[in-house]
C-alpha cells in the first residue's frame, strides 16, 4: 500500500456564480509524478492555488502529509512550494541571490542551502548566468530560475503549474531529467498542455475539464479507458470531443 | 530568518535602483541650502518667523524628509504587489509581519542616514554662517526621530498596500503636502495659534517637528508631550499596517 502525499476531499472553488473546481476528490502518493491535464479554463491552476494557500477553499478540504490546508496552512507551507504558472524572479537580484533569498526564507541551513543550490544549478545549467540580474535574463531562462527556486527548498511536495512553458527544446529535455531524476523521492504535481510530455513522464494522470476530474489513472489506463491508442485522441475524446 | 532574508532582499533592490535613495538622501540638503539663502535674503524684522533659522530649519527639514522615504516605501510595496514574485512569497512560510518588518528595516535604514546628512548640512550651513549647532543635542536627538520613521514608512506601506503603482504617487502627493501644511514645516502654527492649531494637533506630522525641534536644540524638558503623543501616532499606524497588510493578503485570495 502506497503512502498518501495528498488528499483531496471534494475541493470546490468558486468565483462568485462560477465553479472553477467542483467537488474534486482524489489522492496522490507520496513520490508520485502526478499530472494534471485540461484544456485552458479547466480548473488546474485554481486547484493548484488552493492546495499551496495562494486562494480560500470555498468547500472541501485537502490534506498534504495530513495537515489540512484549511486549518493547518502554516504546517503546510514550508514543506511545499510551487513554480507558479507566471514566472516569479525578483528582477533586480542576481541568478544566485534569488535561489539563496527562497531558501533562506525557507528556513534552510547555510551548508544545506549551498549544497542544493549547487546541485541545482549543476541540472538546470544555471552556471552560466549566476551572477547575471533575473531580469536581464530572457523568458525562459527567467523561467529556468522560478522552478529552479521551487525545487531548491527541498520541498517533499512541488507543484509545476506548465513549467516548459516557454522553454527551448534543449530545455525541456533538461527540466524532464531533473523531474524524473526526483520521481520517487518527491511528490510533484505537474500541469502541462503536451500531452506527450505527460504521458512519458507521469505515474498517473488527472483529466479536468470545466472543473470536474473527468478521468484519471495511467496514461495507458486513460487510453485504454476510451479506446484509442494515441494520448492526444484519448484526451479529446474525455474532456468531450473536438467541436464537429 | 525570513525578515533578514526578505529585508535583504529589499535592501538590494533599493541600492541598485539609485534614484531613490539618492533623492532621499539629496533633497533635504538641496531644500536647506535653498531655504536658508531666502531666508538670508529678507531682512531680519522685528516680529519675523523663527522658524527658517537653521536651528529649527534643519529638525523641521529631517521630518519633511522622511515623507519621501514613505513615497518610495509605498511604490516598493505597490510595485512588488503587481509582480507574481509576491505570489511565490505567499505562497512560502512568510508571515504578515515577516513582510511589514521586512519591508520596513531597509527604509528605515536609509531614512536613518537621511537624518544624519540633514543635520551634517544643518551643521555645514550653521558654521558657514558663522554659528554652529550644538552637536551632542544632535546627536542625542537621533534616536528620538524612531517613532517619526516608523509613523512615516508605515504610512507608505498602508497606502502601497492599498494603492496600485498609478494610484499610490497620487494618493503620497496628498500626505506629503499635508504634512507641509500641517506639520509647522514652513510655518509656525504655535504662533498662528487658534482653532488653526486645533486642527494641526490632531494629526501626527505637527508633533513630530515639535518634539524634533526641542530635541535638536537640546530641550528635553519641553520635548515628551509631542513625543509621546507621535509615539502613539506610530504604534497605531504601524499596527494597521500589519493589520490591514493581512487583510489585503486574505482578500487577494478570494
Ligand atoms: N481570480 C479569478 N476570478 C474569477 N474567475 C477566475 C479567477 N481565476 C480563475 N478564474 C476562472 O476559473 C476557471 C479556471 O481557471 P484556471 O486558471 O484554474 O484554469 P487552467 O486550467 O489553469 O487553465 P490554463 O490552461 O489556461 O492555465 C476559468 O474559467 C477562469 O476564468
Ligand atoms: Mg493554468
Amino acid at each position: 500500500m502506497m503512502k498518501t502525499a495528498i488528499k483531496i476531499d471534494n475541493l470546490t472553488k468558486k468565483f462568485g456564480p462560477k465553479t472553477a473546481v467542483n467537488k474534486v476528490s482524489f489522492e496522490i502518493y507520496d513520490g508520485e509524478l502526478f499530472g494534471l491535464l485540461g484544456v485552458n479554463g479547466a480548473g488546474k491552476t485554481t486547484t493548484i492555488r488552493m492546495l499551496t494557500g495562494l486562494s480560500a477553499v470555498t468547500d472541501g478540504d485537502a490534506e498534504i502529509f495530513g495537515h489540512s490546508i484549511k486549518k493547518d496552512l502554516q504546517k503546510v507551507k514550508p514543506i511545499v512550494n510551487v513554480s507558479t504558472q507566471e514566472t516569479a524572479v525578483a528582477g533586480n537580484l542576481t541568478v544566485k541571490e534569488n535561489l539563496e533569498l527562497i531558501a533562506n526564507i525557507y528556513g534552510m541551513k547555510k551548508n544545506e542551502m549551498e549544497e542544493s543550490i549547487e546541485s541545482i544549478v549543476k541540472s538546470l545549467e544555471l552556471n552560466e548566468v549566476l551572477s547575471q540580474k533575473a531580469k536581464t535574463l530572457s523568458g525562459g531562462w527567467q523561467r529556468r530560475l522560478s522552478i529552479a527556486m521551487a525545487l531548491v527548498t527541498k520541498p517533499k511536495v512541488i507543484f509545476l503549474d506548465e513549467p516548459t512553458l516557454g522553454l527551448d527544446v534543449i530545455a525541456r529535455r533538461e527540466l524532464w531529467n531533473v523531474v524524473t531524476s526526483l520521481k520517487g523521492k518527491i511528490t510533484i504535481i505537474l500541469t502541462t498542455h503536451y500531452l506527450e510530455e505527460a504521458e512519458a513522464l507521469c505515474d498517473r494522470i488527472a483529466v479536468m475539464a470545466k472543473g470536474n476530474i473527468m478521468a484519471l489513472g495511467t496514461a495507458e489506463e486513460l487510453k485504454k479507458s476510451v479506446n484509442k491508442t494515441n494520448i492526444e485522441d484519448a484526451f479529446i475524446e474525455i474532456v468531450g470531443g473536438e467541436k464537429k | 530568518m525570513r525578515i533578514r532574508a526578505f529585508s535583504s532582499r529589499n535592501i538590494k533592490e533599493l541600492l541598485r535602483d539609485p534614484i531613490s535613495y539618492i533623492f532621499c538622501l539629496g533633497l533635504p540638503i538641496v531644500m536647506l541650502v535653498v531655504m536658508t539663502i531666502i531666508n538670508e535674503s529678507i531682512p531680519d524684522m522685528e516680529g519675523a518667523p523663527k522658524i527658517f533659522k537653521i536651528e529649527l530649519l534643519t529638525p523641521a527639514m529631517a521630518i519633511f524628509a522622511l515623507t519621501f522615504i514613505m513615497l518610495f516605501a509605498c511604490i516598493r510595496v505597490s510595485s512588488d504587489r503587481s509582480d507574481a514574485f509576491l505570489t511565490r512569497l505567499y505562497a512560502s512560510p512568510m508571515k504578515s509581519s515577516d513582510f511589514i518588518v521586512g519591508y520596513m528595516l531597509p527604509f528605515g535604514i536609509i531614512a536613518l542616514a537621511q537624518v544624519v546628512i540633514t543635520y551634517v548640512s544643518g551643521e555645514i550651513i550653521a558654521l558657514v554662517k558663522g554659528d554652529s549647532l550644538d552637536i551632542v543635542n544632535m546627536l542625542i536627538s537621533i534616536p528620538f526621530i524612531i517613532p517619526s520613521m516608523i509613523l512615516f514608512i508605515s504610512l507608505g506601506l498602508i497606502f502601497g498596500t492599498l494603492f496600485n503603482a498609478k494610484a499610490a504617487p497620487g494618493v503620497n502627493s496628498a500626505i506629503i503636502t499635508m504634512a507641509a501644511i500641517l506639520g509647522g514645516m514652513w510655518m509656525d502654527i504655535d504662533t498662528l495659534g487658534g482653532s488653526w492649531k486645533t486642527v494641526c494637533s490632531c494629526f501626527p506630522f505637527y508633533h513630530s517637528v515639535k518634539y524634533a525641534r526641542y530635541a535638536f536644540n537640546g530641550n528635553f524638558s519641553d520635548l515628551w508631550e509631542s513625543f509621546l503623543i507621535c509615539s502613539a501616532f506610530a504604534a497605531v499606524i504601524f499596527i494597521a499596517s500589519i493589520t490591514i497588510f493581512s487583510l489585503k493578503v486574505k482578500s487577494d485570495k478570494k
